[in-house]
């Protein structure tokens, strides 16, 4: 037990005395931590970039004839008459607003048309609902609109992803969306009418008014030939905020069509609450027990796999095979170094988290012993695969190559529900799935009881492998 | 009458069917230097290595302090104290703390007097990684003196030391005699086994071609005692008549070969008094080496 203690002693301070390992084993970690925490776990939601052409231009004033007429308050008699000569209607009350160089016309609530300066060649372009869209587009939390004269153009001259992803709205839109919204608000209204027909009494007369009604809404109805008013998004195949982007412009869309039949209440109302906020807990309480399993995990399988590689290559492990130490005191010092490791890393990870982020996570004895029996359970892993592999190359590529999937797959940095269902599956067959899980419900959960599976899992991982490593760890002949 | 520390029965080492040590038999006795000495690949690590308990011999058997090396790991190492072949340990660990580490392994050893002894107490505090060549060997040293053990495994220690500290680690080997240490030392430096050694074996591809004290092995092996006359006339009778050989060289000189030192000194007696011009050259342990195996072993350890 002495010889143990002083060589953990030794091998200790030989870790703590290298700078690359220092950074990979505690910095690196925390760096991760940190730049996942942020960009997850900001105040601000992200926001996406969409890039809008909006070929929809109901018609174009020479700006010279019509200068007089852009001015802030009522709209002037010229410009309404222009209007009328192109069948838009401008009501009684609207008003001429302006933004920056822009004007609109607002019907005292919102602004219905959009009076485009284009600049250097004296003339104003006139956009109706597909502005309004726009808008509404912009005013969401998670997209910021940029205009582009033609998207095509402008995704050859730009590589990026968010560059690629755009939205056309095609000629027409204005036109075709009062027109569908007309033929929708008459199928309502036929709809209605036959949903009362009969439920009420009617005398002779108002039988016949209805029946009189009826008959102008169908004909009315045969006559508006609609089309729906079409907008194209454009995505890559690999932008990951695609489906967010999608999703916000579906959302954007059905606020639009209900609001364009008239529907300014919905039927169905969605309330929304955070749980866990009455432990306080943030993103970064997400990732604390991730990241800790998962480098724990790497310091073990990649670190000590390198280490014991080295040692053997250099010939310090024949230098202490050659003395009375014996290969279980050997394991014993490596154990107890990485132990000595995982709980400075937690201690270090945790001070950060709270000190930057307000973490609310705790470990408590529970935690400390699933810690203690992941190193274990690393730790061998990594003699085991050190003491068989004999080139040092190898050992390092070997031991990147079971911690990094491992990493990745078992949910560590991201959950596993995200995953398609085969990857769950193989999620749930690796033990890091189950350590990360049982910290997580330990640390953050407060649910000690959730975590006997881990406890179990990682326990029989840990004896399984520690006997392999006395097993396999060569004290002759080395 | 020294009793023997080390014996070696017909000890065999095969690594997938090439013999690496093929049968050799040897005892080493106590207080004494004893080098295997041969080249790059004869077997020399081989034999120390199953010496130190660190490898298993494919048959055969030795005994180290009494104790079967086969058997016997735990009784031998905390006995023996090793210095294995291109030494390593712990390169972020001072000099210092890689010594006490052996003795907190050991459980033994003055830590402070070892460092003196060995002459690491003036860069005790200095990384491993950042010592020279002789310093490392030093700390090397150290490590295996503070195991208090009488028997002192020292596998290659000089090789790749520039002359300074080679001569520095002689002498310190040297010193380990006069603490009554037993030291079984591998080298393929000629002039380390002369200089250092009571007794020598000469390793070849596995066997033992020879072992014995160094003068012997230069008295039988080394090819005599070379007395040149460097001028004609009555020296030249002198050498003809009581040398063993005499081969006639360029420019009139002559040299005679004598396989007794004490005719050597009667012949040279008799050409000092003619006032003769001469030249000796006593064989080493070079000569040795050349007489048995035909060839010589070059500073990187290969027979040529």
């Amino acid at each position: 037990m002495k010889r143990s203690f002083s060589l953990f002693i030794s091998l200790t301070k030989n870790w703590l005395r290298s700078k690359s390992g220092v950074f990979f084993s505690i910095l690196f970690p925390i760096m991760l931590l940190l730049i996942f925490s942020t960009i997850f776990g900001g105040p601000a939601a992200a926001e996406y970039t969409l890039h809008v052409e909006d070929e929809d231009v109901l018609f174009e004033m020479e700006l010279p004839d019509y200068e007089t007429s852009l001015t802030e308050g009522d709209v002037d008699e010229q410009l309404r008459d222009r209007f009328l000569d192109e069948d838009y209607d401008i009501s009684e009350n609207a008003k001429m607003e302006r933004d920056d160089k822009d004007w609109y016309i607002s019907d005292g609530e919102e602004r219905v048309y959009h009076l485009k300066v284009i600049e250097g060649e004296d003339l104003i372009e006139v956009y109706g609902l597909s502005k309004v869209f726009m808008e509404a587009l912009d005013a969401t939390e998670n997209l910021n609109i940029e205009e582009v004269t033609n998207l095509t153009e402008y995704r050859k001259e730009n590589g990026e992803f968010e560059e690629h992803r755009g939205l056309r709205i095609e000629e027409g839109f204005h036109e075709n969306a009062l027109n569908k919204s007309m033929e929708l608000r008459m199928a309502v209204m036929q709809d209605t009418m036959v949903r009362i027909y009969g439920r009420f009494d009617m005398d002779d007369d108002d039988e016949a008014n209805f029946t009189e009604g009826w008959d102008t809404l169908n004909r009315t109805s045969e006559n508006i030939s609609a089309q729906y008013g079409n907008i194209t998004l454009y995505t890559s195949p690999g932008d990951q905020a695609a489906p967010i982007v999608r999703g916000t412009v579906l959302g954007v869309m059905d606020t639009f069509n209900s609001q364009m039949v008239g529907l300014e209440d919905s039927t169905v109302q969605l309330s929304e609450e955070e749980v866990g906020k009455d432990r306080g807990l943030e993103a970064v309480d997400y990732y604390l027990p991730g990241f800790i399993a998962a480098f724990i995990m790497s310091n073990g399988i990649i670190g000590v796999t390198s280490n014991i590689s080295e040692f053997k290559r250099n010939g310090t492990l024949k230098r202490l095979t050659a003395t009375p130490l014996k290969k279980e005191d050997w394991i014993l010092a490596n154990v107890a170094q990485q132990t000595v490791l995982a709980f400075l890393l937690t201690g270090v990870m945790i001070l950060v988290a709270v000190l930057v982020f307000g973490a609310q996570a705790y470990p408590g004895p529970y935690s400390l012993a699933l810690i203690f029996l992941g190193s274990v359970a690393f730790c061998s892993v990594g003699i085991v695969m050190g003491g068989l592999i004999k080139d040092v190359e190898a050992a390092s590529g070997a031991g990147n190559a079971v911690a990094f999937p491992m990493m990745f797959l078992s949910g560590a940095f991201i959950q596993i529900e995200t995953f398609p269902s085969y990857l769950q599956t193989v999620a749930r067959l690796l033990p890091l799935y189950y350590f990360h899980q049982g910290l997580r419900e330990i640390m953050i959960l407060d649910n000690p009881s959730e975590a006997v599976m881990a406890f179990l899992v990682i326990g029989a991982f840990a004896l399984f492998f520690i006997i392999l490593a006395i097993k396999t760890t060569r004290w002759k002949d080395i | 009458m020294s009793k023997d520390i080390i014996e070696v029965n017909k000890l065999t080492k095969k690594y997938d069917g090439l013999v690496a040590v093929d049968s050799i038999s040897f005892k080493v006795k106590e207080g004494e230097i004893f080098s295997l000495v041969g080249p790059n690949g004869a077997g020399k690590t081989t034999t120390v290595e199953i010496l130190e308990c660190l490898k298993m011999p494919t048959s055969g058997n030795a005994k180290v302090l009494g104790h079967d090396v086969k058997k016997d790991d735990d009784k031998i190492k905390k006995k023996i104290g090793v210095m294995p072949q291109d030494f390593n340990t712990f390169g972020r660990l001072s000099a210092e703390e890689n010594i006490k580490l052996m003795g907190d392994l050991y459980g033994s050893g003055n830590l402070k007097e070892i460092m003196r002894k060995v002459g690491v107490d003036k860069f005790k505090n200095k990384k491993f990684d950042e010592l020279s060549g002789g310093m490392k060997t030093k700390v090397g040293i150290g490590m295996t003196l503070i195991s208090n053990a009488d028997l002192l495994f020292l596998d290659e220690p000089t090789t790749g030391l520039d002359p300074h500290a080679r001569r520095e680690t002689w002498n310190l080997i040297k010193d380990l005699k006069k603490m009554g240490k037993t030291v079984f030392l591998t080298t393929h430096y000629m002039e380390e086994v002369e200089y250092l050694s009571d007794r020598a074996g000469i390793l070849i591809d596995g066997n033992i071609e020879v072992i014995d004290t160094i003068e012997n092995l230069i008295e039988h092996y080394g090819g005599g005692i070379k007395v040149n006359v460097l001028e004609d006339g009555e020296a030249v009778n002198i050498i003809n008549d009581r040398a063993d050989e005499v081969l006639k060289g360029e420019e009139g000189t002559w040299t005679g070969i004598f396989d007794s030192k004490k005719e050597a000194r009667k012949a040279l007696i008799k050409l000092f008094q003619l006032d003769s011009k001469v030249e000796v050259q006593e064989a080493g342990m070079d000569e040795v080496f050349i007489r048995l195996t035909g060839g010589k072993i070059d500073e990187g350890g290969e027979l040529v």
